[in-house]
């Protein structure tokens, strides 16, 4: 790994080269060659990097690996006297530091040892003599210490312009530090459609659009903020990511993958959590405890489901014992990456090299969840009852459908009805069995054991539950689930604030502060601005104005209305140059919709969407064939009829191991396992989904038949609305032109008897056959049709700018 | 590092920023590499100088595609082509404690009784390979091909023994895809088809799953594309009803133009490398449906692999995977389902289950090699076969069945490879009296790795991809990969 610092070292020699030849040719005042200073070294930036690749695997954390009872990863043990006689390590003093003659050696003392493959470069070997020489300074791990909130930067006179919040204060001083100017504020359309899409994941309405353009107080963009955060599409939209990484799924995954029809109580409860915005640590506790609160509500029973999302293997002769123990160290693994960004996965089979974990403490972790009930039945137990407030409302309109009809006058037919919606009301009630967390009574609680190289067979020392010690600080012991869920949530805890503010800055910024959002530990990538992130974390942990902490939706009104996330997409090369990747975010960071909100917003501006929020899953149509690759179980796909075809993503089906292939496409997890981070790809098969996909296909029908309604009755007319459905903004003439020409030539081609067939078809299959009030020919709606097409698959429209 | 690395490296790097020269990131980064804005070369029409335009290799390449024939769930190769007269004279006698001792098995429980196979074996061709009579299509072609008795892997169950057998990593979405790395290295000769294409037999995805033909971070474009060999030939390829070829180039210039005034203003490089997609899908449309229809093969051809048209057979794969490298395609990767053989019932044991899944796929593999060997492509492509582990030389008898079957096995295993620089009919490696452990010429996943990447003209030390600090090959950081030189012609 090339650390910083030497990055430095090497843009140094490249400026010095420079200024010798521009001396030669300008042959101007001889300039004095700046005294090379030694830099001070950063360990955790400079050091660490070199001894974890090339020393920690023998001389680390792992006790089983450990030679020669050196350990380099502890300051105390590197400085300790060996059994040898001599030390690895003396402050100040390379002559009596083992480790700078070790790696210096090129016989049998080398170090690392040549059949380890592992090989210093001599400018790494320089910098171990280095930090040696300047007292081998150690740090702990940035965040494995608790924040404290930083001063907020003092900013030169001509940036306190661009600072509406404190963020663009520690923002603008890196960009300033690299000499990089601020970007222009995006304009108003650009700032509705961004936001718009961030918070509900929907496009706005032409009417949104005009509605913000039009108001022109100052608080515009505030009360635009306020609406979407209020909106109940908001909490669609924030649910997804937290979905991704409590792996909810409607099927129970392993090889027959059987269907969970009955998970999705859960997923409504956390869309209603970030609706109803509550705060982040209550969130937590529900979810991992929430059956062990005093007198528990319906609601925090089934918060308990987010554990349930682990895998079942339902297949005959498996061991329950075995995938009842793969699902609790899920379990551990889930809560501690989703909440804490740690990954503990590597500590089931020995100490983590990296990360302060032991393998017994990750037993200890696990213990925490070895004493509830349910044990891989195929049956799902322990499950809860739960009428959905949807079911209670189909059944009181039954009811009141069935009022109606006694009241009128009565014949067989009549009593028939009555009767049949009788029955249906009834069914209406019918509970889902939803899977929760259920504990052991007292005398049937179970040992905890280290399992030997994670082997549920193998058992090892008992264990009792526990954490880390790395994390614990002055924490008493961690029994049950709820007391692990109150220290995740305690402000003491160095990481479950910073990791959920990454985590919301993602789903802003399109990338985290720390840019492996799901590794905080050793091996993760540092913030990208340290103290922000500190700052953002504290302000989250403390108690708003007269409302609470942890308090989501502020956090997020806080984020949007700063400078950063107002600036224009527009890329600069000078921003290109220096600021390549747009860490600094010199720009905002255009991005690619996450694959559901692709449909979501394709569904939108076609004016199919159906706008229900929860309920059971549904089926939209994919093509066919796909379930038959389950090699067992349910092998076909019930298609959704009627309005659930127009669902938004989050509601599709999600069957682990056929995942819907047109989200699949984009990016979307098989959602087996606990997912961060959805890594953005740009492909052909991306680009045949949104042309071919009849889905997508009956979208540009539909928004077709809309433009023919809503949009005038010239082809630049409807052409013009509907690029301004699309792109929440007027479009520009050679837009407009451009799509008008292709309209004017296809419909040309269309209105040919030979064509009649082909265009009937390309107006109406799959929607459905053509109103008879429509002012429109086929030849028109299918060219159309090919006009929507094109604009659902604008560069400008997939991607949020 | 080598020169040509350098450029593919230069040339991806163009890629993510846009590579048609005209956008701001390509000017930009032209700038930084050459000093001037000048000299960035458009991409032509045909798609030439983009990522996967092709490249030389590192040297001399003795094959320029693989065809890999992965058979999911790990086949006993005891009952293939390991024979074990002394195992057979064990058969159903308790495990000698010494195989036992400080060893763990997915499901053995308790002292396991050893499986002699319960199928006979013959010495074929000229090399005299013994084979089992489960393969009589193979044993024909005994002395095309290359047997390594002693593959031998980390891994024991399957999801991670295949990760790390086909992208260098055990855990999903931690490594590139073999055939990525191939393409990322080398390119692919024919622009409109993928140049790294996955085929799926045997009714599921293998246990490893997408991840397995994922391009991770490598660039996307190197991604696999898996094509079915009944339905659409890749997803949604197909035009919508009552679209001609013609309205959808109509359909994509509109698009072209209108993403074209959007790099303008933006000057976001992705949305050329997004312009390029749709141009490639474009091509696709037309060149994959071509391909994928067998049925323009003579009856001949179709009977000697027991290709159907419309099947989703092991069999048509195979043809398939001949009509792709002969159109130029660098990676052809099949996936095979159903060689799990626990023994658990009728459905995955030795009698019934291990019959029926080689009488799919021992005529198709045969033919391929023999029919690539007629075509005179043999040479030029290197084909291999094999499971992602080996199988206990133990009857597994879970919970009591009296079915018969074998457990997971990662200390050896044999596989084949054909053509492409490999010696033909050799017998390679060897296991001890019962194929439990190797005893001599031990090739790990590391070695086999390399010698793939070795034989297409890549040295696997040195095709690596540096991402978030780290540089990552498909062989790993360490240097443990070996080129066992014996196998090479």
């Amino acid at each position: 790994m090339k650390t910083a610092f030497f990055r430095s070292l090497l843009c140094a020699s490249a400026c010095t080269i420079a200024a010798a030849s521009s001396i030669c040719a300008i042959a101007g005042p001889v300039k004095r060659k700046p005294v090379p200073t030694v830099p001070t070294l950063d360990y955790l930036r400079d050091v660490r990097p070199i001894l974890a690749t090339n020393c920690f695997t023998c001389h680390g954390q792992d006790e089983k690996k450990r030679q020669a009872g050196l350990r380099l990863d502890i300051k105390e043990a590197a400085f300790a006297r060996l059994a040898s006689g001599s030390r690895a390590v003396t402050p100040g003093k390379l002559a009596e530091s083992s480790l700078v003659a070790r790696v210096l050696d090129h016989g049998a003392l080398q170090m690392p040892p040549a059949a380890s493959g592992k090989h210093l470069m001599p400018s790494e070997i320089q910098t171990l003599k280095l930090w040696v020489q300047q007292g081998a300074p150690y740090a702990p791990h940035w965040a494995f210490v608790k924040p404290i909130r930083p001063g907020i930067p003092v900013l030169p006179p001509a940036l306190k312009a661009h600072v509406t919040t404190p963020i663009d204060a520690f923002l603008l001083k890196e960009l300033a530090r690299n000499s990089i100017p601020p970007a222009p504020l995006a304009d108003k359309f650009t700032l509705i459609r961004r936001l718009t899409l961030d918070l509900t994941g929907l496009p706005p309405t032409v009417a949104e659009v005009k509605a913000f353009i039009g108001d022109k107080s100052a608080d515009a963009y505030g009360r635009l903020v306020n609406r979407l955060l209020a909106s109940p599409h908001f909490g669609e939209k924030w649910a997804r990511p937290w979905l991704d990484l409590a792996r909810y799924a409607d099927s129970a995954g392993y090889g027959s993958d059987p269907l969970r029809p009955n998970l999705w109580p859960y997923r409504d409860w956390v869309i209603n959590a970030y609706n109803k915005n509550l705060p982040y640590d209550q969130f937590l506790i529900d979810q991992i405890a929430g059956d062990l609160l005093p007198a528990p509500t319906e609601e925090q029973k089934i918060a308990t489901a987010f554990h349930r999302n682990t895998m079942t293997n339902t297949e005959g002769g498996t061991d329950r014992e075995e995938f009842r123990t793969a699902a609790i160290k899920d379990r551990a693994v889930t809560t501690m990456q989703a909440v804490m960004g740690v990954t503990l996965g590597c500590a089931q089979c020995h100490s983590h090299k990296f990360d302060p974990i032991t393998n017994k403490e990750f037993y200890r972790m696990v213990a925490v969840f070895n004493q509830t009930t349910d044990n891989d039945q195929p049956n799902e137990a322990p499950t809860l009852p739960v009428v959905a407030e949807l079911q209670k409302q189909r059944h009181s309109d039954l009811i009141r459908e069935i009022a109606v009809l006694k009241c009128g006058p009565q014949s067989p037919e009549v009593t028939a009805e009555i009767a049949a919606k009788q029955k249906a009301a009834d069914a209406a009630l019918k509970p889902v069995q939803l899977p929760v967390m259920q504990e052991l009574a007292a005398d049937k609680r179970r040992k905890s054991f280290v399992l030997t190289l994670g082997n549920f067979l193998m058992r090892g020392d008992e264990v009792s539950p526990g954490i880390p010690a790395a994390f614990s600080g002055s924490t008493k012991d961690v029994g049950t689930r709820l007391d692990l869920a109150r220290w995740l949530t305690n402000r003491e805890n160095p990481l479950t604030a910073r990791v959920s503010i990454n985590r919301i800055w993602a789903g802003l910024f399109g990338t985290g502060l720390v840019e492996t959002e799901e590794d905080f530990g050793l091996q993760g990538t540092l913030p990208s601005n340290p103290q922000l992130l500190d700052w953002l974390s504290m302000e989250f942990m403390s108690p708003s104005h007269g409302g609470t902490a942890w308090d989501v939706k502020r956090i997020i009104k806080l984020i949007v209305s700063s400078t950063a996330y107002r600036q224009s997409s527009v890329v600069t090369p000078l921003a290109l140059e220096k600021d390549p990747r747009d860490r600094m975010l010199s720009r905002y960071p255009r991005r690619r919709l996450a694959a559901e909100n692709l449909r979501d917003q394709a569904l939108a501006i076609s004016g199919l969407l159906t706008p229900t929020i929860g309920g059971p899953s549904v089926f939209p149509a994919q093509p066919g064939g796909l379930w038959q690759a389950a090699f067992n179980g349910e092998r076909n796909y019930p298609t959704s009829t009627g309005a659930d075809k127009y669902r938004r993503g989050l509601y599709t089906f999600w069957r682990r191991t056929v995942p819907p292939p047109n989200m699949a496409a984009f990016d979307a997890p098989s959602r087996e396992i606990c997912t961060f981070r959805r890594f953005a790809t740009n492909t052909p098969l991306q680009a045949l989904v949104t042309m071919n996909d009849p889905v997508y296909v009956e979208m540009a029908q539909a928004m077709a038949r809309r433009l023919v309604r809503e949009g005038g009755s010239t082809p630049a007319s409807r052409i013009t609305y509907g690029l301004q459905l699309a792109l929440s903004r007027p479009p520009s003439a050679a837009q407009v032109k451009t799509l008008t020409d292709l309209f004017n030539a296809q419909c040309a081609a269309y209105s040919t008897a030979q064509n009649a067939d082909a265009a009937k078809k390309l107006a109406s299959d799959p929607l459905g056959p053509i109103p008879a009030d429509l002012k429109a020919s086929p030849a028109e709606l299918a060219a159309l049709t090919i006009a929507c097409n094109v604009i659902l698959n604008m560069d400008g429209v997939l991607t949020v700018h | 590092m080598a020169f040509e690395i350098e450029k593919i490296h230069s040339m991806t790097r163009r890629t993510f920023f846009g590579n048609t020269g005209l956008g701001i990131g390509a000017m930009a980064l032209n700038a930084l590499m050459s000093g001037s804005d000048a000299g960035a070369q458009p991409l032509d029409q045909n798609g030439h100088k983009g990522p996967m335009a092709p490249r030389p290799p590192m040297h001399k390449a003795t094959a320029k595609s693989v065809i890999y024939l992965h058979m999911s769930g790990a086949p006993p190769t005891l009952d293939m082509f390991d024979y074990k007269p002394e195992l057979v004279k064990l058969n159903m006698q308790p495990c000698p404690d010494s195989l036992m001792k400080g060893e763990r098995f997915a499901f053995i429980k308790g002292v396991p009784r050893m499986l002699g196979t319960p199928y006979k074996f013959a010495q074929h061709g000229q090399s005299g390979a013994y084979i089992s009579e489960m393969l009589p299509h193979t044993a024909g072609i005994v002395d095309d091909i290359s047997i390594v008795r002693s593959m031998s892997t980390d891994q024991f169950n399957h999801a991670p023994a295949e990760l790390f057998m086909f992208t260098g990593n055990a855990l999903a979405g931690n490594g590139a895809a073999m055939g990525s790395w191939l393409t990322y290295g080398l390119g692919s000769v024919n622009q409109n088809l993928p140049g790294f294409v996955v085929l799926i037999s045997g009714g599921t995805d293998p246990t490893g799953g997408k991840s397995l033909w994922s391009s991770s971070f490598l660039p996307s474009v190197y991604q696999g594309v898996q094509c079915r060999s009944t339905g659409d030939p890749i997803l949604y390829l197909t035009d919508p009803a009552g679209m001609s070829r013609q309205t959808r180039r109509e359909s994509l210039n509109a698009l072209d133009k209108l993403n074209e005034l959007e790099a303008k203003e933006y000057g976001d490089p992705e949305t050329r490398t997004r312009i390029e997609q749709y141009e490639l899908a474009y091509r696709m449309q037309m060149a994959v449906p071509d391909v994928m229809d067998i049925s323009r093969e003579n009856q001949q051809t179709l009977d000697m692999y027991g290709a159907r048209p419309g099947a989703g057979s092991f069999a048509n794969n195979c043809l398939l995977a001949r009509r792709l490298v002969e159109q130029g395609v660098r990676y052809v990767q099949l996936y095979d389902w159903g060689w799990d053989i626990h023994g658990t019932g009728p459905g995955d044991d030795l009698m019934n289950a291990f019959p029926s899944k080689c009488k799919q796929m021992d005529q198709p593999a045969a033919a391929l090699v023999k029919d690539l060997k007629q075509r005179g492509l043999l040479d030029s492509t290197l084909v291999v076969w094999g499971g992602e582990f080996g199988r206990t030389p133990m009857n597994e008898a879970r919970g009591g069945s009296k079915f018969l079957g074998r457990d997971h096995h990662p200390h050896c295993y044999s596989v084949w490879m054909a053509g492409g620089g490999i010696k033909p009919g050799q017998v390679y490696g060897e296991t001890d009296e019962f194929g439990y452990r190797i005893v001599k010429d031990k090739m790990t996943i590391r070695d086999l790795q390399a010698t793939i990447l070795d034989r297409m003209g890549i040295d696997a030390y040195r095709l690596s991809y540096k991402y978030q600090g780290l540089n990552y090959r498909l062989i790993g950081p360490t240097s443990e990969a070996t080129l066992h030189k014996d196998l090479f012609v």
